[in-house]
């Protein structure tokens, strides 16, 4: 508990957070527009021209007034997780960028009792992300729905099932993060490529899967699922849509990430030289 | 600890490196080391750059997993320590905080992961001198702040020994007078202080004992002045004359030998320096100055290390 807090008071004490919070409000600005237009398009076709013919039954289910809902509730998701991931990052390369690392192992020599403070730390943080995050959308969500001639959906449990998994996303992913600095000591080295594998693994996965899914069948985009931003995406739609695998599937995939990240993570601090 | 007095806590905080080994890739930075150090005491740790000082040192605080052997401070080894920092405080960078985080901030970090009052890290700032900064960014911090700051989070703890690599590095003058008044007040205290450098002159001031390694081995361990005595029992005797020659044949001739420095300077050993009056007396030379010179660390370590030195 003692290193928890002083986990946290490490980030307390410099400015990064409030960076990054400053950063993630205006992209939380940016996707609430955007989803804004795409709820509009997808409740009501017609209006923003798309052909009858492309309404397929994926189409339809994504225009179901809780799925369009869902979607604004947990809008800034897709920025959100990866600032939050970002903070991961820092939480542990800090402590080779600035060497600080030896008065930490100083003063607590057991290694795995360090990297679960941070872990912890990290988590608390990236739900301190997710609820304001929420808090903003609770707010916003039903004015927008209202604009639209929709209800709230606030009575509908699936609303609140994904605004849980959005959480657990936050979490997951800002464990990701320790385990991108742990397995990268170095800062830039570390933040780059978390960005990489976020960003191109998500453009990149889903045209790869589009191509795939033309050539051998629908089965393939099952294979979303291994892409952890595509998972924790999924986890945050509203009901299960036909065509992709089930939300639980997709949770279970970023747990398994996240266990895994952060194992091989304590595994490498145990052993590692400090220098 | 308590009461946040600096009074040493109970028990032995005697340092043993017994054996330690440490092999990078082909490189043996460390060679079956053993020392120990003794509490009450300056101890110098002195060795040529890249002797494996630090390494040691590292492998001692439980950063560096040894290759073999073992090193213990008051019997157990830094992991198996219940609460580290209040038994052993170390000073390892001088860079070792985040920049954009004050040093009281620095400080309390340290406090809060080893459960400590929040009061320690304000009393151990003033223990140093640095409360006016307290509130100032690290990166604001001069080299000699840095260098405080990390006395400070080390004596957070209060602890029985104290470990520190290159303290005087980028202190000015007044700052290293700080730093030897501070440390012999400690060892004076019964801590145990054991301190690396390559300042010799500074070490001369400072260490009680010394151990010296080069190319990670032990070359000699022991009291300073043994150490230093046992290199050079007689000192050489200094001259100034405008007669240099004529003493040169005068002493010659009883044994000793003399060799010639600038501005009339003669070196002279195999004799002292009574020896030397005398027979410039019945030479009939005239002196204008005749000393002893004291053999120095710095001598003796050159030569202890010899040969040993340099990048491996």
């Amino acid at each position: 508990m003692n290193l928890v807090r002083s986990e946290l008071l490490k980030i307390r004490t410099t400015n990064t957070w409030w960076v990054f919070g400053l950063i993630t409000l205006p992209l939380w600005g940016l996707t609430l527009l955007i989803n804004y237009f795409q709820s509009q398009a997808v409740l009501d076709p017609a209006s923003v021209g798309v052909p009858e013919s492309e309404q397929n039954a994926q189409f339809q289910a994504a225009g179901e007034h809780v799925n369009v809902a869902a979607n604004l509730y947990t809008n800034g998701q897709f920025f959100g997780v990866l600032i939050v991931m970002l903070l991961g990052v820092l939480v542990v390369t800090n402590e080779f960028f600035h060497q600080t690392a030896t008065t930490t192992f100083l003063t607590t020599p057991h290694r795995t009792a360090v990297v679960l403070a941070k872990l912890i730390a990290a988590g608390i943080l990236g739900l301190i992300f997710w609820v304001v995050t929420t808090g903003l959308n609770l707010i916003f969500t039903p004015l927008i729905l209202g604009s639209l001639d929709v209800s709230s959906q606030l009575g509908e449990g699936a609303i609140w099932q994904a605004i849980g998994l959005n959480g657990l996303a936050y979490l997951l992913w800002a464990i990701f993060g320790i385990g991108f600095g742990v397995l990268i000591r170095s800062q830039i080295g570390a933040t780059v490529t978390a960005l990489l594998v976020y960003l191109a693994g998500y453009i990149g996965a889903i045209i790869v899967l589009a191509i795939l899914a033309d050539r051998f069948g629908d089965w393939i985009n099952n294979l979303q699922l291994i892409v952890p931003s595509l998972a924790s995406q999924l986890m945050a739609t509203g009901t299960d849509l036909p065509g992709s695998p089930p939300r639980w599937a997709g949770a279970a995939v970023m747990v398994a990430y996240a266990v895994v990240t952060g194992t091989i993570g304590t595994l490498i601090m145990r052993k590692r030289d400090v220098s | 600890m308590s009461d946040g007095r600096l009074s040493p806590t109970a028990g032995s905080g005697q340092i043993v490196v017994s054996g330690l080994t440490k092999v990078y890739r082909n490189v043996r930075a460390v060679d079956n080391l053993s020392f120990t150090v003794a509490p009450g005491r300056v101890t110098g740790f002195l060795g040529p750059n890249g002797a494996g000082k630090t390494t040691t040192l590292r492998m001692l605080l439980n950063l560096v997993t040894p290759t073999g052997g073992t090193a213990t401070i008051g019997g157990a080894r830094y992991a198996d320590l219940s609460q580290p920092i209040r038994h052993v405080g170390a000073v390892l960078e001088a860079s070792s905080a985040h920049k954009g985080r004050t040093g009281i901030n620095h400080l309390r970090v340290t406090c809060a992961a080893a459960g400590l009052p929040k009061q320690r890290a304000d009393e151990a700032l003033a223990l140093v001198g640095l409360t006016p900064a307290a509130k100032r960014k690290f990166k604001g911090y001069s080299l000699g702040m840095k260098q405080r700051l990390g006395i400070a989070a080390a004596m957070l703890g209060d602890p029985q020994v104290l470990i520190l690599d290159e303290p005087a590095n980028g202190l000015d003058p007044e700052g290293i007078r700080w730093m030897r008044g501070f440390l012999k007040a400690l060892a004076a205290e019964g801590r145990t202080v054991l301190v690396s450098s390559h300042l010799l002159s500074e070490m001369q001031l400072l260490a009680d004992d010394v151990v010296i390694i080069a190319a990670g081995k032990l070359v000699r361990q022991g009291q300073v002045d043994e150490v230093v005595g046992s290199m050079a029992q007689t000192g050489r005797v200094r001259v100034r004359t405008p007669q240099g020659a004529e003493l040169t044949t005068a002493l010659t001739g009883n044994g000793a030998r003399v060799t010639q420095g600038e501005d009339g300077v003669l070196l002279i050993e195999g004799t002292d320096a009574p020896a030397v009056g005398r027979a410039a007396l019945a030479a009939k030379v005239e002196l204008h100055e005749l000393s002893t010179e004291r053999p120095d660390l710095e001598g003796v370590f050159l030569e202890l290390t010899a040969g040993k030195a340099g990048i491996r």
